[in-house]
């Protein structure tokens, strides 16, 4: 209503404006446009923002010397190989002009750059693609490069990280770039039998022969959000099949999903969450715990006061303990624990929502934890959360099993029941902290294995198995603690442990007393009565020999009293790894098997 | 001069640039959302473009929409007015690579003050008095003890991730401080796991008052009186006057002193503010640097018959201060009311929707400054301010009597305003005294202060 009404005031003013020499214009460079959004931005907004859109958080390509740079410790970066011969050995025509042209393009001698560095103060060799050269396909200088790199590094006995990104082999040499998927992966298994830590970080794209060899080999994966990741291109896939590829395919949330990712990091994260995982590489098996506890004194007199549970003054002969179970008065003493509680009353404590699940205790023992996903064959099982975190300056493998509180975060953790995908990847974690001389800790807390078609098409048994024979020589110590419901079958599966302990309202049977009263009685509203004839309790396992110590509660363990009962915990995990870390692994296997051997 | 100038923001600050600009010859360009098509800035630039859909982040937070505009329309300038990029030190950044003049301070003047702690630094360097604090966490409360007598009581002590006055308390002397900073951390500690503390003098019943600052391309520099800005709601200013009650032309001159040196001490240009808080005993305190105009800034031109927003583009253009320190005269008194869509009743709920029915008042000593007219929509996407009334007396006492007497004349229908509520602030017996501090709205509208 107002449009066209008001009268123009402008006089053109004879302008002798002086502060301004040039016209207002924008110069060349000063905007980038987003792939992801389509709308330009400013370049150094992108830079500032480590090379994603500021608008809508799409991430850039990033050239390997920015890479390193927004990666390694300044100025630490060492090349290696930087000018290594090219050769056409094909004859491909065109080839050496097209290498030529790249170079100059990137003013890189090809698509990978190699060398060492530090990542906060930490020693690694690092390899890192360039997109812009050839789309970093695979030749036989990339693989020769990547190849000297990791023999380099195991001479050093130096860890090694790889950002990949590339569109697989390179085409134009043939079978010659297909050999460098072997010899990559070669000279990786050789790094790895040496006992050496490898991270792969993928990112957009890694595709082809690069998925296929040493991208896909990592002791850890890392990708970055939202990279296409996978063997065959998408292209390739929706020809071949004819049917259109599903939203988010091979994207890293795709792969991380189905089990072939550790873990998606934001590139802000990148640097640090590289830096933790080499240093809890150099701590582990090199340091182990001494002295570090004893601090906290009043606290185990003050939690083991009126519950009758008594302290064992082991000394460390771990090894003799079992042969002389059941004799010593001292052991007479600790199977002696009761709870005052009916065997039911426990099983009604185990099974509460406010119950602290494992990651509550994971998150109040141990520092810098970092989950790792995946079993590497199929899936990642939300019912079992497993990484590394630090305990006392000591690098340790945590692995548990996870309830929900929620009904949303119970059908995420599907109940706490994993699936076999769920025991695969907790041997896989267990088999890594092997590699590197970590103890692994577990908490149990399931009320039985995943009893559905799919975990029976995946072979439930046949991973509940793997993971007791696996387990029984693990070369690293073990420690079980049984912390809510330890269900049959799928709680062992993570309890084959130097020792297993339990909280003092947790229960561990053969069957759920709704099971066993089902099986035995052909009534489960029995269930009640059950409990109580399956020794399930702390105190009856205790005296069976099934476990070996009781964390007590003096109120049922709930998100108030966590803080307290952790504090023991904690005091209780110094002395187990004080104990058995200064073990030979024959011994702790032996321990192990006898432990078993003789109940 | 410049001869086409590009406003980068809407609303009435937007209406007022171009107002001025329409004064001075110079050409405007308005850039619009597609919220504001039928907004009156847009409406009554010379040109005007849109930027993009109505979210903010998409159109007047759109950098390089704006710079792309401002090429293609070929303005020589953009005046960015307040809030969206107006303290942009990037956008101001853009501008210079642009070869586009920012009206307004250089980028590094805006990074500068923008930093807190860089800007406390720069003051405390400038010898301007800052509240006394610990920059260094405390954990123990012996050391807190005797930090605390260092700074002086009473003292507020503040857990650095506490919030909502959790893990916050207050210590008016040293019998009562270690039972204070105990609760406080224990409260910090159970509600975020953090025993990390600070301590800093508790001003107790403070005044807000800003200095308006101008300085040219030349170094020159000079001050235009406070303006008193205590009557806030949650930190959200809802009347200034100037000068204040509470300002003797003494301490006018002292702290206008302050605040030129304090400004002359970073070296700044074009139009600014330093806010302090006064206490009861008339110590100042410097709280930070606005590097922009400022919403209240026409209660200082009333009083100092200066137009600030053409100052602003004098400045900008290269040319020096129209007046000397000695030239500046503060007379009379002004008052403004902030005039928003949004409904006191409903815990000042923003109310956007369409005007049915404008009238405002006029007369001699009133000013209306706003972008709203009969049948216009407000939309939802944007600050609720829709109108600032501003009045001019010879006295505190005849400018009161003045706004009672606009405001019981405005009239907006169709949507629901604050006006009831200024209306009964300035019927308040306290206001009326001068009576007023930063808890003015809390202590005697406890119901509004939520």
């Amino acid at each position: 209503m107002l449009k066209d009404m008001f009268k123009k005031t402008y006089t053109l003013i004879d302008t002798k404006y002086k502060g301004q020499t040039r016209e207002p214009n924008v110069p060349e460079g000063l905007w980038r446009k987003c792939r992801k959004c389509g709308q330009p931005v400013y370049r150094d907004d992108v830079m500032d923002s480590l090379y994603t859109c500021p608008k809508c958080k799409a991430y850039f390509r990033v050239h390997a010397f920015r890479r390193i740079e927004i990666t390694a410790d300044k100025g630490s970066f060492e090349e290696w190989d930087s000018a290594m011969e090219f050769g056409n050995p094909l004859d491909f025509p065109g080839y050496e002009d097209k290498v030529r042209e790249a170079r100059e393009k990137t003013r890189l001698n090809e698509a990978i750059v190699t060398g060492k560095c530090l990542i906060n103060g930490e020693k690694t060799a690092l390899g890192v693609c360039d997109s812009r050269f050839l789309m970093s396909s695979m030749g036989h200088v990339v693989g020769e490069k990547i190849t000297r790199m990791v023999e380099r590094a195991t001479e050093q006995r130096l860890p090694v990280i790889i950002f990949a990104c590339s569109g697989g082999a390179r085409m134009q040499e043939g079978c010659v770039s297909l050999m460098q998927m072997a010899k990559t992966s070669g000279a990786l298994k050789r790094h790895h039998e040496a006992g050496l830590f490898f991270i792969s970080v993928l990112t957009d794209p890694t595709t082809g022969g690069v998925t296929a060899s040493f991208a896909m080999l990592g002791d850890v994966i890392l990708a970055e959000p939202g990279a296409l990741i996978g063997f065959a291109g998408p292209r390739v896939i929706q020809q071949t099949i004819g049917q259109k590829l599903p939203e988010g395919f091979q994207r890293s949330e795709f792969l991380l999903d189905h089990g072939f990712v550790d873990k998606i990091v934001p590139r802000e994260e990148m640097r640090d969450t590289l830096g933790k995982l080499l240093h809890m590489h150099q701590v582990s098996g090199a340091r182990r715990l001494d002295g570090v506890c004893g601090e906290k004194s009043g606290i185990e007199a003050d939690m083991a006061a009126g519950n009758g549970e008594t302290q064992k003054a082991d000394g460390g002969k771990t090894a003799v303990k079992n042969e002389a179970a059941g004799n010593g008065s001292e052991q007479k003493a600790e199977n002696e624990f009761a709870s005052g509680k009916t065997a039911w009353e426990h099983v009604q404590l185990s099974r509460r929502t406010d119950r602290p699940t494992a990651l509550d205790y994971i998150e109040e023992l141990f520092d810098d934890f970092i989950e790792l996903h995946g079993d590497r064959y199929y899936g990642d099982d939300g019912a079992v959360v497993g990484g590394i975190a630090m305990f006392h300056g000591q690098a340790v493998t945590v692995i548990g099993q996870q309830k929900g509180k929620t009904t949303k975060e119970n059908i995420s953790r599907n109940f706490g029941m994993p699936s076999p995908e769920g025991y695969r990847k907790a041997l896989r974690l267990m088999k890594q902290a092997e590699l590197f001389g970590r103890p692994v800790i577990c908490f149990v807390d399931t009320p039985g294995a995943f009893c559905g078609i799919e975990a029976e098409e995946r072979g439930q048994g046949e991973a509940i198995a793997r993971n007791l024979f696996e387990l029984s020589d693990l070369k690293v110590p073990v420690l079980s603690i049984v912390i809510g419901e330890g269900g049959s079958g799928g709680a062992l599966a993570m309890a084959v442990a130097n020792e297993v302990w339990m909280m003092e309202n947790a229960i561990y049977s053969v069957l759920s007393p709704e099971g066993f009263a089902s099986i035995l009685w052909k009534d489960s509203k029995r269930a009640k009565e059950a409990a109580e004839v399956m020794k399930i309790t702390a105190g009856d396992l205790l005296k069976l020999r099934v476990i070996d110590k009781v964390i007590p509660e003096r109120e049922p363990a709930c998100g108030d009293n966590l803080k307290e009962i952790a504090w023991y915990m904690e005091e209780k995990i110094c002395g187990f790894l004080e104990e058995y870390g200064n073990l030979e692994s024959e011994d702790l296997q032996k321990q192990r098997y006898e432990r078993f051997c003789g109940i | 001069m410049f001869t086409k100038i590009l406003v980068a923001n809407r609303g009435e600050i937007a209406v007022r640039i171009i107002r001025a600009c329409r004064e001075m010859g110079i050409k405007t360009v308005a850039v619009y959302s597609e919220a504001d098509r039928d907004s009156l800035h847009t409406l009554l630039a010379d040109e005007a473009i849109c930027i993009g859909p109505a979210p903010s982040d998409k159109s007047y937070l759109n950098m390089e929409r704006i710079i792309s505009a401002t090429v293609a329309m070929k303005a020589e300038a953009i005046h960015p007015g307040f809030g969206f990029l107006s303290e942009n030190a990037r956008f101001a950044e853009l501008c210079e690579k642009c070869s586009i003049t920012f009206i307004g301070p250089p980028a590094g003047l805006i990074n500068k003050m923008g930093n807190k702690s860089e800007a406390r630094k720069t003051m405390i360097e400038a010898g301007v008095p800052v509240v006394p604090g610990s920059r260094e966490p405390v954990y123990k409360a012996e050391e807190a003890k005797a930090m605390a007598e260092e700074i002086g009581y009473p003292v507020m002590i503040k857990a650095s991730s506490g919030g909502g006055g959790k893990g916050m308390r207050i210590s008016y002397g040293p019998d009562d401080f270690e039972t204070n900073f105990l609760n406080a951390q224990m409260e910090s500690v159970k509600g975020f796991s953090d025993d990390t503390m600070y301590l800093e003098r508790y001003i107790e019943k403070p005044r807000h008052i800003e200095f308006q600052i101008m300085a040219d391309k030349q170094g020159h520099v000079v001050h235009l009186g406070e303006r008193d800005c205590s009557i806030q709601r949650r930190h959200q200013k809802v009347l200034e006057e100037s000068p204040s009650i509470a300002i003797s032309q003494e301490l006018r001159k002292k702290m206008g002193e302050t605040a030129v040196r304090a400004a002359r001490a970073v070296g700044y240009e074009n139009a600014g503010t330093i806010e302090f808080l006064l206490d009861k005993d008339k110590n100042f305190y410097f709280m930070e640097m606005n590097t922009r105009i400022q919403v209240e800034h026409p209660v200082t031109e009333m009083v100092t018959g200066m137009d600030l927003i053409k100052e602003q583009i004098r400045i900008a253009a290269g040319e020096p201060l129209s007046v000397t320190q000695d030239e500046v005269r503060i007379q009379g008194h002004a008052i403004e009311c902030r005039i928003n869509a949004e409904n006191p009743a409903k815990h000042f709920m923003p109310c956007p929707g369409l005007i049915t029915n404008v009238h405002t008042p006029g007369g001699n000593g009133i000013r209306v400054d706003s972008h709203i007219y009969c049948d216009y929509r407000v939309p939802p996407n944007y600050d609720s301010m829709l109108l600032k009334l501003i009045v001019y007396g010879k006295d505190r006492e005849s400018a009161i009597a003045k706004m009672r007497s606009a405001l019981g004349e405005l009239v907006i229908e169709g949507i629901e305003t604050n006006l009831d509520f200024q209306y009964e602030i300035l019927n308040h017996e306290a206001f009326v005294k001068g009576d007023i501090d930063t808890h003015f709205i809390p202590t005697y509208f406890p119901q509004y202060g939520k």
